[in-house]
């Protein structure tokens, strides 16, 4: 008996004293300081896209071609490095089988995407990816999609963009679009047309035939409508156009030139510039009721309004100081402030501000020093710094993650402007290949 | 023949045994752990930042260390003490011979200037030595007595050439004159001496920080993980994300379980996650981190760290 209640008693002892122990060493690692760890350099995450597989072997051709277009779009945003496929040891042909990560892991692979391109029954094809950890050999993600067979490319963006968010965090923007005018012809007698393309210089669509000059096209918020400024008969109008029916239609009835327009964020209505006398002012007009608000009265050219992505605030362009600086108001009208105070260089002027649909940062064209220069300022004036500069940037506009711009540059001479994307670090400057040259870009927001 | 059964048993059992005393007993070499040191190869960028200096740094002590305010001392003009060298001459013997053997003995003792400046009186009658009263040195005084006598021996030395012997006898140890062979002079050991009194020493410059380049676990395993972490952020609040992150080792220095992130700090929250995930995933592609000190284990089984993106743009 007494053994027995020594023995419970010894492991009594040691379960308490377990249990101390297990205390002390947590108030031990409480008082632990932490190692702090930042990176040396910005270094992209390393990244492996092997062909997809083909469901059948007609299928192995767009199973190559969907892996070449998320390579290229991961490698445009400069926050991947795609590893050369001729690098590769394994050959995937079974996604549903893991892969042998030790080969994967021998290239320095951060990231693994396996795929399968199907074609069904149904003529529809079917797309499956997985996108692997190699280190842990975990499974992050994982998603199919079935399309009509001509839709592949949106397929191949939006598996770019889970992929980019897995790794970035942000929120994504190859499965975007991007209006421009197309320019073609000599440079005296110049063609202008509105095109439409992926973001990436794919699928360009005409959307007029250039018999009209047309500028400064914007997408409204559902992608659908675009509204701009065309120079037809008579006085310059702001349009707005259907991309589905190719339906357009001139936005209010003004009696001088309108100009400058922007979608509100809601879509529900469109701000712009009218002239009055040697002055333009900002008026805001309702697309269901159409009728029109005042929202600057300054003897001073007041344009290039935008719309804050809340819906609250506007920023634009005014002279109404001497040169063109930009000014930050309420929605509905009241007293602005400016924003813009170049400090190397008084001169300067600032113009085409357009605000970050994450809400962050106002971009901007800057002329100081016979330079343009496209750059960022925070909506409160501080931290402004520019991206790059030159003999002509001009017009930037923000992809829809916020993490990119893209601005057209013309070198001069007789040559002609080129599409630029580059990040809002300014790290990574990319030129948007298109057919001809082409100027005036405006970014979409995601498709979906 | 016969064979017994019990003897060959009993030999047979004896060679077992002994054989297996033989291979099991035998001393095994023992083998120290090897003691591992990691050793990185850095870039001369990297090496320039972590020897920069920092900015809290303490900062230097441009004096230098003085206990004792120097006298006031003129410089003496060596040019000027040289006095010329008299004939020396002795009453008992004219020959040179002697000289070789008083001249370091004369020097010896008192390296100051009095004594340079008395050699030449001295030379002739040692015993007025003590003229200079401040410095008794009482070995180069019983030296000297000791000098004093050998010239004698050396000059009946030509007369009798057998006796050199002799002079050992004079070694005798007198117990009761143990005082005076003690070392009676001052401590060499000098103040350090300057203009203005300044009793801190300087620790080292503040445009250093040494620290940093010590060898130590943490260190190595900084630069290892460093190495593998990196996190493609573009924004300019880079330096307000942060992500805690527990993780715990093996003893050879291993992950023993997936790293646990505690907390997670930025503008974004889902950039801060995905800066999670690459964190882990960096953690995990270092291992194992074997430079890691087996007998520290208990300071490094558990190691709490906190990722930050500062610097990086």
């Amino acid at each position: 008996m007494s053994k027995a209640l020594t023995v419970t008693r010894r492991g009594f002892l040691m379960a308490t004293g377990s249990t101390f122990a297990v205390l002390g060493s947590r108030s031990a690692r409480a008082q632990q300081p932490r190692v702090r760890i930042d990176p040396t350099e910005f270094r992209p995450i390393s990244i492996a896209i092997p062909n997809f597989v083909g469901g059948s072997p007609a299928d192995g051709q767009v199973g190559a071609d969907v892996a070449g277009v998320i390579t290229n779009n991961l490698r445009r945003s400069g926050r991947y490095a795609p590893i050369d496929p001729a690098a590769f040891i394994e050959r995937i042909t079974n996604i549903d089988v893991p892969p042998q990560f030790q080969n994967w892991k021998s290239i320095n692979a951060d990231v693994l995407v396996t795929g399968r391109m199907t074609r069904q029954g149904d003529g529809q094809l079917k797309a499956e990816f997985r996108l692997w950890e190699v280190v842990s050999g975990r499974q992050i993600a994982g998603q199919q999609y079935v399309t009509a067979p001509e839709y592949w490319r949106r397929i191949a963006h939006i598996i770019s963009d889970q992929i980019y968010k897995n790794g970035t965090g942000e929120g994504g923007y190859f499965d975007s679009r991007v209006v421009f005018i197309d320019e073609s012809g000599p440079a005296e007698r110049r063609v202008k047309r509105l095109a439409i393309m992926d973001q990436d210089g794919a699928n360009v669509h005409y959307l007029t035939k250039g018999a009209d000059l047309v500028i400064t096209p914007r997408f409204s918020p559902s992608t659908q409508e675009i509204t701009y400024m065309e120079f037809g008969q008579g006085d310059p109008r702001v349009y707005l156009y259907n991309i589905e029916t190719g339906q357009r239609e001139i936005v209010g009835n003004f009696p001088g030139m309108s100009f400058s327009p922007r979608f509100s964020p809601d879509g529900q209505r469109i701000i712009m510039s009218l002239q009055q006398g040697g002055n333009s002012n900002l008026f805001v007009m309702d697309l269901r009721s159409k009728s029109t608000t005042r929202l600057t009265d300054t003897p001073a050219i007041d344009t290039s309004p935008s719309y804050s992505p809340d819906g609250s605030q506007i920023c634009f362009e005014s002279d109404r100081g001497g040169k063109p600086q930009i000014y930050v108001m309420p929605a509905a009208g009241g007293a602005a402030q400016r924003i813009s105070f170049s400090k190397d260089d008084q001169n300067a002027s600032y113009s085409t501000p357009v605000w970050s649909p994450r809400g962050d940062y106002i971009a901007f064209t800057r002329q100081g020093g016979g330079q343009f220069a496209i750059g960022l300022i925070k909506p409160d004036g501080s931290g402004e710094r520019l991206l790059t500069s030159g003999f002509h940037n001009e017009g930037p506009t923000f992809a829809p993650n916020g993490s990119y711009l893209m601005f057209f540059r013309d070198p001069g001479g007789a040559s002609g402007p080129s599409l630029f994307t580059i990040d809002i670090s300014g790290r990574t400057e990319l030129k948007v290949p298109t057919p001809g040259f082409a100027s005036d870009p405006a970014w979409s927001p995601l498709l979906s | 023949m016969k064979v017994d059964k019990t003897l060959v048993a009993s030999v047979a059992l004896h060679v077992l045994v002994l054989g297996w005393a033989m291979i099991s007993f035998s001393a095994r070499s023992y083998e120290a752990p090897p003691e591992s040191l990691a050793v990185d190869v850095i870039s001369a960028d990297q090496l320039a930042k972590i020897t920069a200096g920092i900015k809290n740094g303490e900062k230097d002590k441009p004096k230098p260390l003085v206990e004792k305010v120097a006298d006031a001392r003129p410089v003496d003009e060596a040019v000027g003490k040289i006095t010329e060298k008299k004939e020396i001459i002795t009453s008992s013997a004219p020959q040179p011979p002697p000289k070789p053997v008083e001249k370091p003995v004369e020097k010896k003792p008192d390296p100051p200037k009095p004594v340079a400046e008395n050699k030449p009186k001295d030379e002739p009658k040692p015993i007025e030595k003590q003229p200079d009263p401040p410095k008794v040195d009482p070995i180069a005084e019983a030296l000297k007595s000791e000098e004093s006598k050998k010239p004698k021996p050396k000059q009946e030395a030509k007369a009798a050439p057998p006796q050199p012997p002799k002079p050992k006898q004079e070694r005798v140890f007198d117990q009761s004159r143990i005082a005076a062979l003690l070392d009676k002079r001052d401590p060499t050991r000098q103040s350090i001496t300057g203009a203005t009194l300044n009793a801190s020493a300087a620790l080292g410059t503040h445009t250093g920080n040494a620290d940093a380049i010590v060898a130590t676990w943490k260190g190595a395993f900084v630069a290892a993980v460093r190495r593998c972490f990196s996190f493609p952020y573009n924004g300019q609040d880079s330096d307000q994300f942060e992500v805690d992150m527990d993780i715990q080792l093996r003893r050879d220095g291993s992950v023993a379980s997936e790293p646990v992130v505690v907390a997670v700090r930025g503008p974004s929250r889902t950039v801060a996650e995905a800066m999670a995930a690459s964190a882990k995933r960096a953690v995990e592609q270092c291992q194992a981190y074997a430079f890691l000190p087996k007998e520290q284990y208990d300071t490094w089984k558990y190691i709490p760290m906190t990722f930050g993106l500062k610097d990086m743009l």
